[in-house]
């Protein structure tokens, strides 16, 4: 429905006479303002206020009614949401009435010194006096007004029509309102409030409701339902089943009808850039600028290694020449020969050439069988040096004795080393002929290998997962896990308890007041005890199984395309089935109506959807009726045939004929039934009251400021409006 | 203020010259505002509808009374017909596939279809 609201200030103020009067209808959703004997008010604006600062002077200012969203940025909105002064449909926030008054006042156009013409306003049905009173007290004291009528909405309503002859003079006003449902029964023109009958639901809670459905259903899209956006979807898709159980199942078994019913809002959405896959060309252009890049780099690693072995050769022949030298100069003379170049001795420097000589062969790059040969060779030299060791100790002194201890030790522990390497190997080896037959398995028959596989992966994680949840949570697990960490008491597991146990005896066991542990060594075993009764039965085979779990794990990402390894998740429940990452596409940002359409409305009629325990509107006609409790059947029957419904909340598709079918379920069977819908449902409450201000006979309904001091609180308590004249 | 905010006139003047009494008069700066407002509730007690005749109507008398008729039973999901209902979560749900759903569901979503319904566990 488009933005019906319009706060013109109106310029013709002056023209009126001091004798119109101005006629307000006051209601929950809308305040409407205009003068008597028009067909429309003059200006129009939602009933509600806010205050907020002002970004950049930062005084509280007060803005009434609904405006342009794209304004009210220079305003800090944050603490101020909008207020109204109804608390249901009565009045009590006297601050906010007076602010929407001013408005209103304001842009009817008026500028005198005080509001100088008699006032009709609306108010509920059966209003409270103390409401009534500070209403009237608010027009007279703070606008100076000379004279003030209420009156019932509903009532200017039925009047109206029944001028225009759409409901007869006896009926039933069925008028569905912002925040409440009021069922009125009308006997020659007159409201019988004895048989008024009120339910607290309306179009604020329909679209209430209507906004936790689907920010429920659609919980990334909650910042796009504002209330007013999902008042407008209300009023555009919303309408009422003829039953409800028949159009649900509709909608379950996903009938074509369904379909179509269904509307959907596609929110503002734009799909991401598509990458198109690089051309041939650039595949090739990137390809030549990483062989480019390889070549590069093997030509510097060339030049350094032949650089390298060049320096190892000038150094190696220049240790050769002093050689040659040394071997001519004298023994005595070859210390200070040698101070020049820095070696002392010439084992330094035969044992320096042996390593250059190394490093060169290691940098030219021989094979490895080599180096092992050297190795070996080392073995066998090193076996060499253990002569003693054969010999029997009584052939040999002291020294040789200890000698051979040596040589013994030394032996032994180069055997060792043997030993493991060579069982290394085996175990490569073995491990080697395992993966080859594994190959082979797998070769022979893939799909069910990687089944296998995939199996015994699932079983290990299970049982991974479940001993650490034990560990972790005791045995308190159960679907709906919260995640809190350990409790205290009886939830710890047995190897805590344990813990708990040893540490309290350890701590209260020693004597009397002396707390003496630590003093003695043993003590101190207490910590192994605990440890080892912690970890130790539950730590191997865990070890075991999360070794095996890797193993397979690394196993199956090679082989199955499909896999993807469940990551630690630590004491939460296991997700059912990994969520795989997809791109957004357009239907995520679709929001679809379908049975939200018609479940919302029909909390008009069962109010026990929502939680509230009252009659919906089928009911409440009946209520009414009974409530006049009188026995005439005719009259009934012209209170039926007769049923206008007005009010804001009565326009969706397809109320009439709902509320027909169930007022001929509790009416007895034959009895004439008719509803009618207002001319406009909207505005006929003002247009009543308009006309009734303007007749001659409506000085005579009001009271004046003397009458209100006079007669006191009683006498306005009684005060009732007659709306035949 | 903006020119375009003077402009729409959005802001409401503080002085009127129709008025007795201005607003800021009535309700000086610093004071508390409107925190001795009652409410309805309080408003309907200070009434004391039980001191008048129960015959003539008044605000209380007219309310509706609790509804005669069976309590539909919809899915709090889905909106179908509901026959099952699930004790630990206390939603009513439409088939199988909506049980998964409820039994997915976080304990924050619980609570606020509960609470559609008026149904949730107020802790006060």
């Amino acid at each position: 429905m488009p933005f019906i609201s319009q706060f013109h200030r109106q310029s013709d103020y002056n023209y009126f006479s001091s004798t119109t009067p101005i006629v307000i209808d006051n209601g929950a959703s809308y305040f409407r303002i205009g003068w008597a004997g028009e067909t429309d008010p003059r200006v129009i604006f939602r009933n509600i206020v806010q205050r907020p600062r002002h970004k950049a002077t930062g005084e509280t200012v007060t803005i009434v009614g609904d405006h342009d969203p794209a304004l009210l940025k220079y305003f800090d909105c944050t603490r101020s949401g909008p207020r109204s002064a109804f608390d249901s449909n009565v009045v009590y926030q006297f601050e906010i009435m007076e602010y929407i008054l001013d408005f209103g006042f304001d842009r009817l156009g008026a500028n005198g010194s005080q509001i100088d013409h008699p006032i009709l306003i609306t108010e509920c049905v059966c209003n409270p006096v103390q409401s009534r009173c500070k209403m009237a007290e608010l027009l007279f004291e703070t606008y100076g007004v000379p004279s003030v009528a209420f009156g019932v909405d509903a009532a200017f309503s039925y009047k109206y029509n029944q001028r225009h002859g759409i409901c007869d003079k006896d009926g039933l006003a069925i008028c569905p309102g912002f925040t409440t449902t009021h069922v009125i029964p009308f006997i020659d023109g007159e409201p019988v409030y004895k048989g008024c009958c009120r339910t607290n639901i309306g179009g604020f809670h329909v679209t209430d409701y209507l906004k936790q459905l689907l920010s429920l259903k659609y919980p990334h899209h909650m910042a796009r339902f504002t209330w007013e956006k999902v008042e407008d979807l209300k009023m555009e898709h919303c309408y009422i089943a003829p039953d409800y159980t028949s159009e649900a199942r509709l909608f379950q078994k996903g009938t074509k009808e369904a379909e179509d019913k269904t509307r959907c809002w596609q929110l503002p959405w734009v799909p991401p850039p598509v990458e198109e896959p690089p051309s041939e060309e650039e595949i090739a252009r990137k390809a030549a600028i990483k062989e480019r890049q390889g070549q590069r780099l093997r030509e510097m690693a060339e030049a350094k290694r032949s650089s390298r072995i060049n320096e190892l050769e000038n150094q190696l022949r220049g240790m050769e020449f002093l050689l040659q030298q040394l071997e001519q100069v004298e023994e005595a003379e070859i210390p200070s020969f040698l101070k020049d170049t820095g070696y002392v001795s010439k084992q330094e420097i035969e044992s320096s050439l042996v390593k250059v000589t190394l490093s060169l062969r290691k940098a030219k790059g021989e094979p490895k069988a080599e180096q092992a040969e050297v190795e070996e060779k080392s073995d066998s030299s090193m076996n060499e040096k253990y002569p003693l060791v054969n010999i029997p100790d009584n052939m040999l002194t002291p020294e040789q004795i200890k000698e051979k201890r040596r040589q013994l030790f030394l032996k032994t522990t180069s055997d060792g080393r043997q030993r493991a390497k060579q069982k290394r190997q085996e175990e490569e080896l073995e491990r080697e002929r395992k993966n080859q037959l594994d190959e082979e398995k797998r070769l022979e028959n893939p799909e069910l290998y990687l089944e296998q596989m995939r199996v015994k992966y699932k079983e290990l994680s299970e049982k991974v997962e479940q001993r650490k949840r034990l560990k972790a949570n005791g045995n308190h697990s159960n679907g709906n896990n919260v995640p809190g960490g350990v409790g205290r008491g009886e939830r710890l597991n047995a190897a805590q308890r344990e813990r708990m146990r040893l540490l309290t005896t350890a701590a209260f066991d020693r004597g009397k007041g002396e707390d003496t542990f630590g003093a003695k060594d043993e003590d101190w075993q207490l910590y192994k005890l605990m440890s080892k009764d912690n970890d130790d039965d539950d730590d191997e085979g865990l070890d075991e199984d999360e070794v095996e779990l890797a193993q397979i794990s690394s196993r199956l990402q090679e082989i199955d395309p499909a896999f993807v390894p469940k990551l630690d998740v630590g004491p939460s429940q296991p997700a059912p089935e990994i969520p795989r990452f997809r791109p957004l596409t357009k239907e995520d940002f679709q929001i679809l109506l379908g049975v939200e359409r018609f479940r919302c409305p029909e909390i008009l009629f069962h109010p026990n959807l929502v939680g509230i325990d009252q009659a919906g509107l089928d009911e409440m006609a009946g209520v009414s009726i009974r409530r006049l409790s009188t026995k005439d059947q005719d009259l009934e029957e012209r209170l039926t045939s007769s049923i206008l419904m007005t009010g804001g909340s009565c326009l969706y598709p397809g109320m009439s004929e709902r509320l027909e079918a169930g007022i001929r379920m509790i009416r007895p069977c034959g009895s004439p039934i008719k509803v009618v819908r207002a001319l406009d449902p909207i505005l006929d409450a003002w247009r009543g009251a308009s006309t009734y201000a303007a007749a001659l006979q409506f000085p005579q309904q009001t009271f004046s400021r003397m009458d209100y001091y006079e007669k006191g609180e009683d006498w306005l308590r009684r005060y009732q409006f007659c709306y035949t004249l | 203020m903006e020119p375009e905010v003077i402009k729409a006139e959005l802001v409401l003047p503080t002085h009127l010259s129709f008025k007795r009494m201005q607003m800021y008069e009535k309700y000086p700066k610093g004071q508390a505002r409107g925190r001795h407002w009652k409410h309805l509730k309080q408003i309907l007690q200070a009434e004391n509808f039980q001191n008048y005749p129960p015959d003539e109507p008044n605000y209380v008398n007219i309310e509706s009374p609790p509804s005669m008729h069976p309590c539909k039973r919809i899915c709090d999901l889905t909106g179908f017909e509901a026959p099952y209902f699930d004790p630990r979560t206390n939603l009513r749900y439409a088939s199988a596939d909506v049980f998964k759903l409820v039994r997915s569901l976080p304990n924050e979503y619980v609570q606020r279809y509960l609470a559609l319904r008026n149904a949730a566990v107020v802790l006060k």
